[in-house]
């Protein structure tokens, strides 16, 4: 239960609602947290080894999963590394083409009437159809992988971040306005910090999203020889399925550690933003 | 013009997709001299918040002409020379008190405008011990004395506060008023102030703009010849209650001038 430190001033109104990291400690290990996840793991374990003792060419045994992991981690880490590097550096070039696109658009209006509607084209337009022919023009190396992440990463950062930057208090807007701000100070000091809520809500849909990207070049690009999406590929087809899902548990831990890190950021930055506050009573 | 008041002469204003037959502003004048503390109160829609806004720079008018001490009050936003309280604290979430207070000097340093000491400043609203509180650990009346405490920062030629207490309870409103007082009297400066309610216009004021709606127009200009400080006898005494019955009165006489015929129907 999170605690409030109600504060009288000399003036007579009360104070506070709740200082800053006050958040409830020891919540997470709370039974009414855990356990029903707990509950939930262990009957889809159940269910799972239900399954892969009757039919093993539908899901592979959990233990033979699990032993594959444990026999091999380097193979794992070393393909969830190559993949990783593909969703990052998609992220990282289709994130931040967004981000500065975005910034342009909120200052001249013009550019966002000429760039709105190709980024929509862009978004509608199933990339996975564009990734053969990125191949034959880029090659079997990254750069198509990246391109395809790129794409699909690009648009809800710049649609996110873009509705950011207009979001910004009218009355705020006057403040600075009655001190003759000029547009770069409004918007570094203003409009920038105002849109990161919005910014992190992008990020927290496009790193897992950036992963699919990856993974989905992988199987388009025919001929790459690393990433756990040629693996699923490639193992799929030679029908080892405990390889397959040893793959997708990977990949799985990877989305989940990309949220956790996203989490992780939004406690840091918006710790002012009402998303991280809790009520007290 | 005159750089000893602010002079507002003959200002219209017409809003985009507004009736012209009604202008939210129809001829104004006024006159506010220097270090004057003055209230505007009317009846909802009659202009306040827009003529505040005209004087601040932040809205054009179709007619008229507004000079702030000689100035237009675009030169004046130049030299950061007004100061913003609006209804909202309109503080920055993510910048402590400290930092919010002391905004303005870190914003157009052009200007070349000194400031105020934050810490200071702080002392002055009693909002010391919260200099590194964040705005969503505050009350809604620390977060204005915040916002009040800003706006003093630079020490600005015109003071423009819109309904600043409108959203506080009725002591925490009675509290700040006082600390207000405090500020004005210690700084010297020009206070144009919008209010709904008649005992804070008549505890705060100089004088009293009463307008009037449909069109905006100033109705009335009552002098408040109360005695400073407005110490609690002051606001207590029988002058004061006389001087609230008289803008009452005036106030009544501006809504049957402003109403409209669908407002005199009861439905």
């Amino acid at each position: 239960m999170a605690t409030s430190t109600p504060v009288r001033s000399r003036s007579g109104d009360d104070a506070p609602v709740r200082r800053r990291g006050t958040r409830a400690r020891g919540s997470a290990l709370s039974p009414g947290v855990w356990l029903p996840t707990a509950v939930a793991v262990v009957l889809v374990g159940f269910a799972w080894s239900a399954i892969a003792a009757d039919q093993p060419y539908l899901l592979p045994p959990l233990s033979e999963v699990g032993a594959i992991l444990v026999e091999d981690p380097l193979l794992f880490l070393t393909n969830a590394w190559s993949t990783l590097s593909i969703a990052l550096l998609g992220v990282a070039c289709g994130a931040g083409t967004a981000f500065v696109l975005a910034l342009l658009m909120s200052e001249v209006p013009v550019l966002r009437r000429a760039i709105m509607p190709l980024a929509v084209v862009l978004n509608v337009t199933p990339v996975v159809a564009l990734a053969p022919a990125l191949v034959v023009a880029f090659g079997f190396g990254m750069a198509p992988k990246v391109i395809v992440t790129a794409i699909i990463t690009f648009f809800p950062v710049l649609i996110n971040v873009t509705t950011g930057l207009r979001s910004v208090s009218v009355p705020v807007l006057h403040v600075f306005s009655t001190l003759h701000a000029s547009r770069m100070e409004v918007l570094l000091r203003l409009r920038v910090p105002s849109s990161l809520p919005y910014t992190l809500a992008a990020l927290r849909v496009v790193f897992p999203l950036s992963i699919v990207g990856a993974v989905v070049a992988e199987f388009v690009a025919a001929g790459s020889s690393s990433g756990l999406g040629t693996m699923i590929r490639n193992s799929a087809a030679t029908a080892r399925l405990e390889y397959v899902y040893a793959a997708v548990a990977c990949l799985a831990t990877m989305g989940v550690l990309m949220l956790a890190l996203i989490t992780l950021l939004e406690r840091r930055l918006l710790f002012w933003h009402e998303s991280q506050q809790r009520t007290t009573s | 013009m005159s750089d000893d008041r602010i002079e507002v002469r003959g200002l219209t204003k017409t809003y985009e997709g507004g009736d012209p037959r009604r202008p939210a502003l129809d001829g104004v004048d006024l006159d506010i001299p220097r270090r004057r503390f003055v209230s505007l109160i009317g009846p909802s829609g009659c202009g306040k918040s827009t003529l505040l806004r005209v004087i601040a720079g932040l809205e054009d008018h179709d007619t008229g002409t507004v000079t702030v001490f000689g100035s237009t009050p675009e030169s004046m936003c130049e030299a950061k020379a007004v100061g913003l309280v609006p209804q909202t604290p309109a503080l920055l979430p993510w910048l402590n008190v400290r930092r919010n207070v002391s905004l303005p000097a870190r914003v157009n340093r052009r200007a070349g405008r000194g400031s105020e000491d934050p810490d200071l400043l702080l002392r002055m609203v009693d909002l010391e011990d919260a200099a590194r509180r964040y705005p969503h650990e505050l009350s809604g009346g620390m977060k204005q004395r915040v916002a009040i405490a800003r706006a003093f920062g630079l020490r600005p030629d015109l003071l423009l506060m819109d309904e600043p207490f409108s959203a506080l309870d009725e002591f925490t409103r009675e509290a700040l008023q006082l600390q207000l007082l405090g500020l004005w009297e210690r700084m010297s400066t020009t206070v144009v102030f919008v209010t709904h309610s008649v005992r804070e216009a008549v505890t705060l004021s100089d004088e009293v703009v009463v307008m009037s709606a449909r069109p905006g127009r100033v109705h009335e200009v009552l002098p408040v010849d109360l005695p400073r400080p407005r110490d609690g006898a002051v606001v207590t005494g029988p002058l004061m209650h006389a001087l609230e019955d008289r803008v009452r009165a005036s106030l009544q006489s501006a809504w049957e001038v402003g109403a409209a015929p669908d407002d005199l129907v009861r439905r």
